[in-house]
């Protein structure tokens, strides 16, 4: 018997399928791969924010820092309401406030605007720093990509969290193994996560990151004393849609005819795309 | 010029918590002052210019106002996506400060001069922008961009420039200072080259070629409108702009641009660098100034060749 985290994980999915086909969108694959963080995060409270005052000072604060997963965030928001009642269906609309990368422009609740990779890390440790010096018991959680710890940027931020003992901070890696045009490891040789980020001084805990009740304990728990953290979350791209999980090519592909059948099968979703 | 910046930012430092510093192993004895003074509120980010624009992106959000103080070649080219996407998208209350402008690292050559920098960021949207040419008005800017809410750069040398300010200095609200009232000759120029430009007017006045010194120090928002009617009021015969940076993106760009958008026509002499990098290595920036025909004789020379031709 499914439970009720995952029944509305799957009604997510859909959402984020069909509101992506519609537009001609792309990037559901990355969106699947962080769900079921994104959704530990809002729906299972990992984050201690007030939904209605967003802008008090005393809260979590989380960077989407892969931002090409903008459209699982939003899912997620409409679900807990910060965004509003069918918002998604504006989505790539004139007028709308929801683009495939986060504005904070447009929705203030976004902590940083994100969409060129390996900007989120270094902002995020400037909001935990902030968090520190104020003596603020709060923390902060910066979601990145595997394929973007290959911009620099990530590991200058790296060097700086663990020299300024930011241990309010966790960034949790979406390890799904892919980036565009092929596999992290084959582009990169981008393997050993635990030993490059324990290099660096930072505490390395590793979770099923489709597990929501193990990202839930782990996300919760606090850092040890003077470090930055890492939770390693093994992923699989494209997660829930067998015809899409694993395969590179789902990272901008639009589906062909029977593609999106067989998406659509494995989605259980019956209206007309 | 450091010195100016950091005595007001001290000052500043002390009426409000929430200023603090950055740099990205950028700092001197000076900085050590501001460590001194506000224990906690100096951050050092290592040899690392992106993470330290993204972390002072990140405070700013949080409510700091950070003074982030970096070579500004280093500012300019490295950040300036950071600049872009993190401050200038987020409208980020961070002032940047961008030491060594023009050609104050003189022997260090084109790696560190900072003759890109106007035109790199002067196309970022709301980015405000100003370069300074004396000690007395750094400390005045400094307060002024402190005063404003969002991302500013201010470029500053570090060469113990000359000073042609009174104590009771305040900035003009048109963005730009006045010295002398010859009708033949204008020169505009921006930042510390202003210290060869006036004593290039001295010698061309010498010369009953009578001249006026325009000295641009806000570069963005850019008032031409003042300017332009400056100018109109002055009509002068030709218009000389100077500066220590690439004359296509720089304050010569900038006015002929603004001249030929007003729909008025003007003989305009433009010094700087035209796509190309400074020569020479010298431990003096003035004696890179000559080496490039930018030092006060060199300046004065090439607006009496040009005016005698005709150009």
């Amino acid at each position: 018997m499914q439970n009720c985290d995952d029944i509305i994980l799957k009604n997510l999915r859909k959402r984020i399928f069909v509101t992506s086909v519609k537009r001609g969108a792309v990037h559901w694959a990355s969106a699947y791969s962080s769900l079921e963080i994104l959704y530990s995060l809002y729906v299972r409270g990992v984050l201690k924010i007030d939904k209605e005052n967003l802008n008090d000072a005393a809260r979590d604060r989380f960077v989407l820092s892969k931002g090409h997963a903008a459209i699982g965030m939003y899912a997620v928001m409409e679900y807990v309401g910060i965004l509003e009642e069918n918002e998604m269906e504006t989505f790539l609309t004139p007028g709308t406030r929801l683009s495939a990368e986060p504005c904070k422009r447009d929705l203030p609740w976004v902590e940083a605007s994100s969409g060129s990779l390996g900007h989120g890390l270094p902002i995020g440790l400037g909001m935990a720093l902030s968090q520190k010096i104020k003596g603020s018991e709060r923390k902060t959680y910066v979601l990145v990509g595997d394929g973007e710890c290959q911009e620099g940027s990530v590991w200058e931020a790296a060097f700086a969290a663990s020299a300024h003992k930011a241990d309010n901070l966790t960034v949790i890696l979406d390890c799904n193994g892919l980036q565009k045009m092929n596999s992290t490891e084959e582009t990169m040789n981008t393997v050993n996560w635990r030993a490059k980020w324990e290099a660096f001084g930072w505490q390395v805990d590793e979770v099923d990151g489709h597990d929501v009740n193990a990202l839930c304990r782990i996300l919760g728990e606090s850092n040890q004393k003077d470090r930055p953290r890492i939770v390693i979350a093994h992923t699989v791209k494209g997660h829930g849609v067998p015809t899409m999980e694993n395969d590179a090519s789902w990272h901008f592909k639009i589906p062909k005819k029977k593609e999106m059948q067989s998406i659509c099968r494995e989605l259980e979703i019956t209206e007309e795309l | 010029m450091q010195r100016a910046f950091m005595g007001k930012l001290l000052e500043i430092a002390e009426k409000d918590s929430n200023v603090i510093e950055i740099l990205a192993d950028s700092g001197s004895n000076l900085d050590e002052l501001f460590r001194r003074n506000f224990p906690g509120r100096l951050l050092n980010f290592g040899i690392a210019e992106q993470n330290a624009i993204g972390v002072s992106a990140g405070m700013a959000m949080s409510g700091f106002v950070p003074f982030v103080f970096l070579q500004g070649a280093f500012i300019a080219y490295r950040a300036m996506e950071f600049i872009r996407d993190d401050l200038c998208f987020h409208n980020a209350n961070v002032k940047l400060i961008g030491q060594g402008s023009g050609l104050a690292l003189s022997g260090l050559g084109p790696s560190h001069h900072t003759t890109e920098d106007i035109g790199v960021l002067r196309n970022l949207p709301g980015l405000c922008i100003i370069s300074p040419a004396t000690p007395i008005q750094v400390r005045e800017c400094t307060e002024y961009i402190y005063g404003i809410n969002g991302p500013c750069y201010m470029r500053i040398g570090m060469n113990g420039e000359h000073e042609y300010f009174d104590d009771d200095y305040s900035l003009p609200s048109c963005g730009f200072d006045i010295f002398g009232s010859g009708k033949k000759i204008l020169i505009i120029s921006t930042g510390s080259i202003l210290e060869e430009v006036v004593p290039a007017s001295d010698i061309l006045n010498n010369h009953g070629i009578e001249t006026t010194v325009i000295n641009l120090f806000q570069i963005k928002p850019f008032n031409s409108s003042a300017l332009l009617n400056k100018i109109e009021e002055l009509s002068p015969e030709y218009i000389v702009t100077v500066e220590e940076h690439q004359v296509g993106s720089g304050i010569g760009n900038m006015l002929s641009d603004a001249i030929e958008r007003a729909g008025k026509t003007y003989s305009i002499i433009s010094i700087g660098f035209d796509d190309t990098f400074a020569k020479g290595y010298n431990e003096t920036q003035h004696n890179v100034r000559v080496e490039n025909e930018i030092d006060a004789e060199g300046i004065a020379r090439r607006v009496e060749n040009g005016y005698s031709k005709g150009i």
